[in-house]
């Protein structure tokens, strides 16, 4: 019997603690906190509840233990791993071959690095840009608006400066909730003196910790930035110096606000004059100001706009380059961060390279050694609207879950029968792998090694703490063998033959910038890991972005104008009188695939429970527990009520992991393509639990029964 | 003997229960600390608060409640027979009857990990460190400086304000 103590990051979410798991011959029996490790993103060791119960998801009973491929939708047969992979690189070479755009690949942000630069090679390789991942449904906004107004997509310091600030504005964000453990840092900061504004249209955890409280309507963000920045320069609060020496465009939003009074914001927002005008002066002179959102502020139609402005109002008032100060986007899975600095995206290349620049285009060129595609592929969303015309007609699923983390959902069912071809690479059953032709079972994070991003840019190194279930293999094994199966046999980086996730992360490190530095060695031997940009092997991280000179072709921040303000796209009317938005809880997680096979957590958060203003359940007649029916111009989702006054009259909060995605409104954000899953118009009505049971039979089952028959 | 507690400070509780989940793994899936949603919006954890004078311990007639060399009340489940008297006499409720073999549970304050030198899981967890594992008279005298501290910041500070327009 062999006990162990491995050093591994937590699965979930994007602080990346630190834990260590305790197993007995390769079997995990329990965890111990790493108090031992200095300077990691959770001091002291601290978890959340999700970190706490790790272990539990790794044994769940239905883990995937052998590939698999479909006889009729949802009925699967077993294979080896040689006819699977065989089967997947012919199909994806043959359609390649007519016409790489018929390809789409998903990347994870639930995996490490490795699979996910992998995954991006393989569909370059084969002639498209055509790669996504969740990213586009959370964050996709905070990279295009920062890249806008600083040069870089990424958070611009990290959690010590949250901790030096003198003032945390918070929008968007139940930080408490999403990050408990980032949340600490907002805490130690307030105990310092620090003071706390919470913008949100839910009365949350965090909002009980706020000094000023606004709480807006969902998708008026726009309006009460402008605000905010409105009387900054009307009381000449702003940092002139800053704003003289690194930024360009000061006029253009001093006439772009000039609308935007506090009276005028009060209308829009719901938010009190008084209490913008006390934010605004609170904010502005504090001398140490960090701005922290998540999907809140993202997932609307301009999303963009919403981060750019709010990096205007942080550049403003000069808290950009400095410690204690600084953006902080906080992302929701474990390796966002990664996933989007290896390029699982449509338009650009590892470290954020645009495929559009010739220049660019040839390195990799010559890196790969093969002819590269200079058009920007598609998005999720667009992706599935080419899959319904046909267009796209193969998928490479990794860790993904569209069927519940799409806006939607009903119209991605769709497009996925659509599909001639659907691989699903995953631990576990989900809904989306009913449509799949091939099920690739991988091995777990914990149960695999490899580097992570956190969201502070943060690379961090997993050791691999047990032994797979089955036949299950690392995802960066499973990608370089249909890689090498497809004909891509070559040593170096040209090919796909590697002997580990070391192995790729060198490989990562000759052509993505920001990590050169970031070897394996490095970061196997620094537990607290590193801070990208590192250029260079002696190079040790960077905290705090932009000290000297922003990112953007001057060097100068670009401030941005917005003087028109827009709601979400749709607004109640008399159909759909109320706002509909979405928030999570904190011991789910993402498509509750980990998290619902976790006693544990199943057993603290079993369902979920639409929030209702108590005038409005008068109006309804509904009172807690009830069962109502929330119907949108997209779906209709049985769910019990929870009357409460932490929301706004008028609007109706439903947390999403349950597959409340049925309701949401995929109308896009022009530029980062981001659905609007934050806002749209909805109806409510009671209904009996009855009525509640046959419309939830019309939902995608959380966990599936996958059946396997024979022969 | 410094007699050693589970306290909290609910003005720093998120209601994260990640303390549930940790007491929970430790404890061979029953939580012995619960966290209570209190008006709408302020959370509280309530834990066993190990009396100095334990009606617990008082009413056992089997003597199955004892206390060890930290001061812990632990309950020895060879000795237990279920009769919920402690339960009963407890002003918080805190022992609970485990279904399964019908004995009684309740917090030890991780007596395995405190023998490894290691505080208890709960504490250990809380990301907001609203959880404090200490002695009494220390954590009153630790707030006690704390706030001196404070004023005199504070005192400090007003030294500074000019007294313009007064
Ligand atoms: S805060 Fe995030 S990374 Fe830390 S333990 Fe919780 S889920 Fe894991
Ligand atoms: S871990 Fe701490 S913050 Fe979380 S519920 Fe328990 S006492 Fe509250
Ligand atoms: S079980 Fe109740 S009575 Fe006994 S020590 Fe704990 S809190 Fe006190």
């Amino acid at each position: 019997m062999s006990e162990r103590l491995v050093p591994v990051v937590c699965p979930y979410c994007g602080v990346g603690c630190r834990l260590y798991i305790r197993s007995v011959d390769g079997y995990p029996v329990g965890i111990e906190y790493a108090k031992d490790i200095p300077n990691i993103s959770n001091e002291l060791g601290k978890l959340c509840p999700k970190g706490n119960a790790v272990v539990e998801y790794l044994l769940a009973k239905d883990r995937l233990k052998r590939p698999l491929k479909a006889k009729e939708q949802g009925k699967f047969v077993e294979i080896s791993w040689s006819e699977a992979i065989k089967e997947v690189a012919e199909r994806l070479k043959a359609y390649a071959k007519d016409d790489p755009n018929q390809l789409m690949f998903f990347g994870s942000a639930r995996t490490f690095n490795e699979p996910n630069y992998l995954v991006q090679k393989l569909a370059r390789m084969l002639g498209t840009n055509n790669v996504d991942h969740c990213a586009r449904l959370c964050h996709a906004p905070t990279v295009t608006g920062l890249k806008a107004v600083f040069g870089a997509g990424a958070m611009t310091n990290t959690y010590k400066d949250i901790e030096e600030a003198n003032v945390i504005f918070i929008i968007g964000h139940n930080y408490a909730e999403t990050h408990p453990v980032g949340f600490r840092y907002v805490l130690k900061a307030k105990e310092r003196g620090a003071k706390v504004i919470v913008a949100d249209p839910r009365f949350t955890r965090t909002a009980w910790f706020a000094d000023i409280f606004l709480q807006h309507y969902p998708g008026s963000d726009i309006a009460l930035i402008n605000g905010l920045i409105h009387v900054i320069i009307k009381e000449r609060l702003y940092d002139e110096k800053f704003v003289r020496e690194r930024c360009v465009g000061f006029d253009e939003v001093v006439a772009a606000v000039e609308k935007f009074t506090p009276e005028f914001v009060e209308k829009v927002t719901g938010v009190p004059a008084e209490l913008i005008i006390e934010a605004a002066r609170t904010f502005a002179t504090a001398g140490k100001g960090v701005i922290t959102w998540a999907m809140g502020l993202t997932q609307h139609t301009h999303g963009t706009e919403n981060v750019k402005l709010l990096g205007t109002l942080a550049a403003i008032c000069g808290y950009q380059g400095k410690e204690g100060a600084g953006c902080s986007p906080m992302r929701g899975q474990n390796n966002v961060q990664g996933a989007c600095d290896m390029a699982a995206l449509p338009n650009v290349f590892p470290g954020y390279q645009a495929v559009t620049d010739p220049e660019k285009r040839k390195f990799f060129e010559e890196f790969w050694g093969v002819e590269l595609s200079g058009e920007v592929g598609l998005t999720t969303v667009e992706a599935a609207y080419a899959a319904d015309k046909g267009k796209v007609k193969a998928y490479y699923v990794m860790g993904e879950n569209p069927v519940i983390s799409e806006a939607n959902a009903n119209h991605v069912m769709h497009t996925l029968e659509k599909l001639e071809f659907m691989v699903v690479q995953d631990i576990v059953p989900t809904p989306t792998m009913e449509y799949a032709d091939i099920v690739l079972p991988a091995a777990a994070m914990l149960e695999n090694e490899g580097s992570l991003t956190n969201t502070e840019r943060r690379v961090q190194w997993s050791f691999q703490a047990v032994k797979p279930p089955g036949e299950a293999r690392p995802d960066w094994w499973i990608l370089s063998e249909v890689g090498k199966a497809i004909g891509f046999d070559k040593t170096g980086s040209g090919g796909f033959v590697y002997n580990d996730a070391a192995d790729v992360l060198r490989e990562i490190n000759a052509c993505t910038p920001q990590y050169r530095g970031i070897t394996p060695e490095r970061l196997k031997e620094n537990l607290a890991g590193l801070h990208w940009p590192c250029p260079s092997e002696d190079h040790p991280g960077t905290r705090v972005l932009y000290k000297e000179k922003f990112l953007t072709p001057s060097g100068k921040a670009n401030l941005a104008a917005v003087p028109e303000y827009k709601g979400p796209v749709e607004m109640p009317d008399e159909e759909y009188p109320f706002l509909l938005t979405t928030h999570r809880y904190v011991g789910m997680y993402h498509t509750a695939t980990m998290t619902m096979r976790s006693c544990a957590l199943k057993k603290r958060w079993p369902e979920p429970l639409a929030e209702i203003h108590p005038d409005d359940a008068v109006k309804l007649g509904i009172k807690s527990g009830d069962w109502v029916k929330v119907v949108t111009r997209r779906g209709a989702y049985p769910i019990k009520a929870k009357v409460t006054r932490a929301v706004k009259k008028g609007v109706i909060a439903v947390p999403w992991h349950w597959g409340a995605n049925v309701l949401t409104n995929d109308a896009l954000d022009p530029v980062a393509k981001i659905p609007e899953t934050k806002a749209c118009a909805c109806n409510v009505a009671k209904i009996t639990e009855e009525e509640a049971r046959k419309l939830m039979e019309k939902l995608p089952p959380l966990i599936p029964k996958i059946e396997v028959v024979r022969g | 003997m410094a007699r050693k507690t589970v306290f909290i400070d609910f003005s720093k509780c998120i209601e994260c229960r990640a303390c549930e989940v940790a007491c929970e793994r430790e404890h061979s899936g029953m939580s012995f600390i619960s966290v209570f949603e209190w008006q709408e919006m302020a959370a509280m954890a309530l834990n066993c608060r190990h009396c100095e004078k334990a009606p617990c311990v008082e009413v056992c007639p089997t003597n199955a409640l004892y206390r060890d060399k930290d001061g812990a009340v632990l309950l020895a489940p060879q000795k237990c027979i279920g009769c919920l008297m402690c339960g009963i006499v407890c002003p918080f409720g805190i022992p609970e009857l485990d279904l399964i073999n019908k004995i009684m549970g309740k917090c030890d304050l991780c007596a395995h990990r405190r023998a490894e030198g290691k505080l208890p899981a709960c504490v250990e967890t809380c990301p907001t460190d609203a959880l404090i594992y200490g002695d009494f008279n220390e954590i009153v005298k630790k707030r006690r400086e704390k706030f001196t501290e404070k004023t005199i910041e504070l005192a400090k500070t007003a030294e500074r304000i000019p007294l313009t327009g007064v």
